[in-house]
C-alpha cells in the first residue's frame, strides 16, 4: 500500500515564510525581472513542494505542478491550434482557468511537462509521478470552432498527446498519469473516451494511471476496467458511490484510493483514514492501493495541505497494522 | 402617474485609490481602525453623491467596507466562523477562505451601521446589502457542520435577522445575493429553504442577484426563488434569458443588466435603449428595473461612472419615446 498524491500543490506558504512565487510572478508581470529569474524561483519552489512532500511520508510524489497556471492552459499554450479566451469556472468549485479555444488544427509541438518531470526527478528522493491532462477533458473544457464534432476534437488531442506520453516515456517517467475528471460529468460518452485513450496509450509500454475526481464510476463500471491503464483513481469524497460499485465485481486494476478531502480544511482522522481504507480492503487487495487525497491540494492553504498529507500517511501505516 | 423603469445598481462600486492603500496599511497594522473607518464613510458618501448627481433611482452603499462578500461577514462571525490561509482563485489571484468552526448564530448587527450611514447621505432608497446563506457556505470551508444542508439553514437564521435589523433600521429594499446559486443545479432546491428562511415575514422588497450560470437549467427553480425581485445580468449573454422569460411567463420583478461590467468597452445609448426595449417585450415596465450585470468593483471609478451615466441616458429616452415622465 503505496501514499501518493493527485497532482497539484499549493503555490504559496502563509505567514511567516515568504509568498515567494506569487512575488515572482508579480515582479514578472510588471517587467522588473527576466523570464529566467522566474523559471529560478518556479525550480527553487518546485524543490521545496517535493519536500514537503516527502517529509509528509509520501511515497510517490509529484512536482506539485508549481508551473502550471491550471491543468487546461498549461498544454493549450504550448500545443498548436489554440488560443486562450477568459476565466471561466473550474466545475463546481470556486477557482477559475482562462478557456483554451481550438482555432485551428491541434498539434503537439515539443515536450510540455518534459523537462518539468526530469528536473523534478534530480532534485526528489522519491519517484516521481507525470501528470498530462487527458485529451477528452482538455476538448470538453475548451470551446472549439475548428473540428466539425466534439469527438474528432478529442480523438485529435488523443493523437497529439500521445507524443507527450511517448516523451515521458523516453524520459524514464516511471508513471505517467492521465488526468480524465471530465467523463464523469457526461457518462454517456465513454466509448469516445475509451477509444481515444486506446489511441493515446497505443504501445506506451511504461506504466500508466488513469485518475478522475469530482463524482463517481457509477455506470462505468466494470467498462473503465477496459482502459489501457494499470491504475485508475476514484475519489470518495466527492463520489461516495464509489464504495458502492466496489463492491459489485472484482477490480483488476490497482486503485488510486482518493479519500483525503482536497477541498475542505478539516483534518481527517486516523480512525476515519482506516476505516475508508478498510471500506475497499474486500475489493482491492492492500498491495493494490495507492491512497491520496481525493483531487489535487491546491483548494487548500499549503500548511493544511501537508498536515493532511502527513495524517494520511499516519493512517496507511495504521492500516496495514490492521489489515496485517 | 405609472411608474417603472426604476434604475439601480447591483451592490459594490469601485474602491477609490486612497481607500485601497489604507486597506494595505491596515492589513499591515501601519494604521489602525478608526482612520480605515473614516476613510470608508468618506468613500461611501462619494458614492452617494455619483449615484444622485447621475441620477438612479434606488442606490446602493457601494460596499467600501468590504472586500470579499463571504469574507466580510466571516470575519464578523467569530464565534463560528475564522479565516484560512491563502488558496488561488486563479492565475496569480489568491484570498483567504473563510472556514465554519462552529456553530453558526447572530452576534450582532453587521450592516446596519453603514447602511445608516449612506441612507442618512440621500432622500432615495438605500438597498440593505446582504450575502447568501448558500454563497455564504458554499465559498467557505467547513469543519463544523456534517451536512451542508444544516450549514446553510443556519446560515440563513443568521442572515435572517440580519436583514430583520435592517428593515427595523428602516430599509425598504433588502438584497439577498446567491452568485453560487447556479453553481449546482441539483442544489438549487437548497438555495431556495435558505433564502425562504432569510426572507421569512420581511415587508422590505426583498432581492436576489444570480449570476455565472446555466440559467436554462435552473431557469423553474430560479423563478419560484422566495423573493420578490430577481435581479439577473443579461447584456453579458446577449439577452438570452429573455427567452426563457417569454416562454414561461412569472410574476416576480426583475432587474435586467444592460450593461456588462466585465468589459471595458463603454455600450453606446442606442444598444443599451434596444437592451431595455428587449427587456419590455417580456416584462411590463413597472415591473422591470434596470440595473447593470453585477457589481461595478472591478471597473475604474471613471469606467463605472460612464457605464451608468449610458444607462441612465438611455432609460431617459426609452421613457420619453413611450410618453412617460423621467
Amino acid at each position: 500500500m503505496l501514499t501518493t498524491v493527485v497532482g497539484n500543490y499549493p503555490k504559496i506558504p502563509n505567514r511567516p515564510r515568504p509568498a515567494r512565487l506569487r512575488a515572482a510572478i508579480a515582479r514578472f508581470e510588471r517587467g522588473e525581472i527576466g523570464e529566467d529569474e522566474l523559471r529560478g524561483v518556479e525550480d527553487e519552489v518546485t524543490i521545496e513542494v517535493i519536500e514537503e512532500q516527502v517529509e509528509a511520508g509520501i511515497d510517490i510524489v509529484t512536482d506539485g505542478q508549481i508551473r502550471w497556471e491550471d491543468d487546461q492552459t498549461y498544454f493549450a499554450r504550448r500545443m498548436d491550434g489554440f488560443t486562450i479566451d477568459g476565466l471561466i469556472r473550474y466545475f463546481d468549485t470556486n477557482t477559475y482557468y482562462r478557456q483554451p479555444a481550438v482555432t485551428g488544427a491541434v498539434q503537439w509541438r515539443e515536450p510540455v511537462t518534459v523537462e518539468d518531470y526530469r528536473f523534478a526527478a534530480a532534485h526528489s528522493s522519491q519517484p516521481v509521478k507525470a501528470p498530462v491532462t487527458g485529451p477528452y477533458t482538455l476538448a470538453a473544457l475548451s470551446t472549439s470552432e475548428h473540428y466539425s464534432s466534439f469527438g474528432e476534437l478529442v480523438l485529435a488531442l488523443a493523437r497529439e498527446l500521445r507524443q507527450e506520453v511517448l516523451a515521458l516515456e523516453r524520459a524514464g517517467a516511471p508513471i505517467i498519469q492521465v488526468n480524465e475528471p471530465a467523463i464523469l460529468k457526461r457518462k454517456e460518452d465513454f466509448p469516445l473516451l475509451h477509444q481515444a485513450l486506446g489511441e493515446m496509450m497505443e504501445g506506451v509500454t511504461a506504466e500508466a494511471h488513469l485518475y478522475t475526481w469530482f463524482g463517481d464510476i457509477e455506470g462505468l463500471f466494470p467498462q473503465v476496467l477496459e482502459l489501457p491503464f494499470s491504475a485508475i483513481g476514484l475519489d470518495f469524497v466527492m463520489g461516495p458511490a464509489n464504495y458502492e460499485v466496489l463492491r459489485r465485481g472484482r477490480f483488476t486494476k490497482k486503485l488510486g484510493l482518493g479519500i483525503i478531502d482536497a477541498r475542505n480544511t478539516k483534518l481527517e482522522t486516523v480512525e476515519q483514514i482506516v476505516d475508508r481504507i478498510q471500506r475497499v480492503s474486500d475489493a482491492v487487495a492492500p498491495e493494490s492501493l495507492y491512497v491520496n487525497p481525493s483531487c489535487g491540494l491546491e483548494y487548500l492553504p499549503r500548511e493544511v495541505a501537508q498536515a493532511k498529507l502527513a495524517r494520511m500517511a499516519e493512517g496507511v501505516r495504521r492500516a496495514q497494522e490492521v489489515l496485517r | 402617474m405609472t411608474k417603472g423603469l426604476l434604475t439601480t445598481t447591483v451592490g459594490s462600486f469601485p474602491k477609490p485609490d486612497y481607500l485601497t492603500r489604507a486597506r494595505n496599511q491596515f492589513s499591515l497594522g501601519k494604521i489602525g481602525r478608526e482612520e480605515l473607518a473614516a476613510l470608508e464613510r468618506q468613500a461611501t458618501a462619494e458614492v452617494i453623491r455619483l449615484q444622485e448627481e447621475i441620477g438612479l433611482d434606488i442606490l446602493v452603499h457601494g460596499e467600501m467596507e468590504r472586500g470579499d462578500m463571504v469574507a466580510y461577514f466571516a470575519e464578523l462571525l467569530t464565534e463560528s466562523m475564522a479565516i484560512s490561509g491563502l488558496v488561488r482563485s486563479y492565475g496569480n489571484r489568491y484570498y483567504r477562505k473563510p472556514i465554519i468552526i462552529g456553530k453558526l448564530r447572530w452576534q450582532g448587527p453587521m450592516t446596519v451601521e453603514m447602511w445608516r450611514y449612506a441612507q442618512g447621505l440621500t432622500d432615495k432608497p438605500v438597498k440593505g446589502m446582504l450575502t447568501g446563506p448558500y454563497t455564504m457556505v458554499d465559498w467557505s470551508f467547513d469543519e463544523y457542520y456534517d451536512s451542508r444542508r444544516e450549514a446553510v439553514l443556519d446560515m440563513a437564521g443568521v442572515i435572517h435577522q440580519e436583514a430583520m435589523e435592517l428593515e427595523k433600521a428602516g430599509a425598504r429594499y433588502i438584497q439577498v445575493d446567491e452568485p453560487a446559486a447556479s453553481t449546482r443545479p441539483e442544489e438549487m432546491a437548497l438555495v431556495s429553504q435558505g433564502l425562504a428562511v432569510v426572507t421569512e415575514g420581511l415587508k422590505a422588497k426583498t432581492i436576489s442577484h444570480v449570476c455565472y450560470g446555466d440559467f436554462a437549467k435552473v431557469f423553474d427553480q430560479i423563478v419560484d426563488l422566495p423573493v420578490d425581485q430577481l435581479d439577473i445580468e443579461a447584456a453579458n449573454s446577449d439577452y438570452d434569458l429573455l427567452e426563457l422569460f417569454r416562454r414561461h411567463p412569472f410574476d416576480k420583478e426583475v432587474a435586467l443588466g444592460v450593461v456588462d461590467v466585465h468589459d471595458h468597452r463603454l455600450e453606446t445609448v442606442e444598444e443599451v435603449k434596444e437592451g431595455i426595449r428587449r427587456g419590455l417585450e417580456v416584462l411590463p415596465l413597472e415591473r422591470l428595473y434596470i440595473d447593470p450585470d453585477c457589481g461595478l468593483k472591478t471597473r475604474t471609478w471613471e469606467e463605472a461612472a460612464a457605464k451608468l451615466r449610458v444607462m441612465v441616458q438611455a432609460v431617459r429616452e426609452v421613457k420619453g419615446e413611450l410618453g412617460l415622465e423621467s
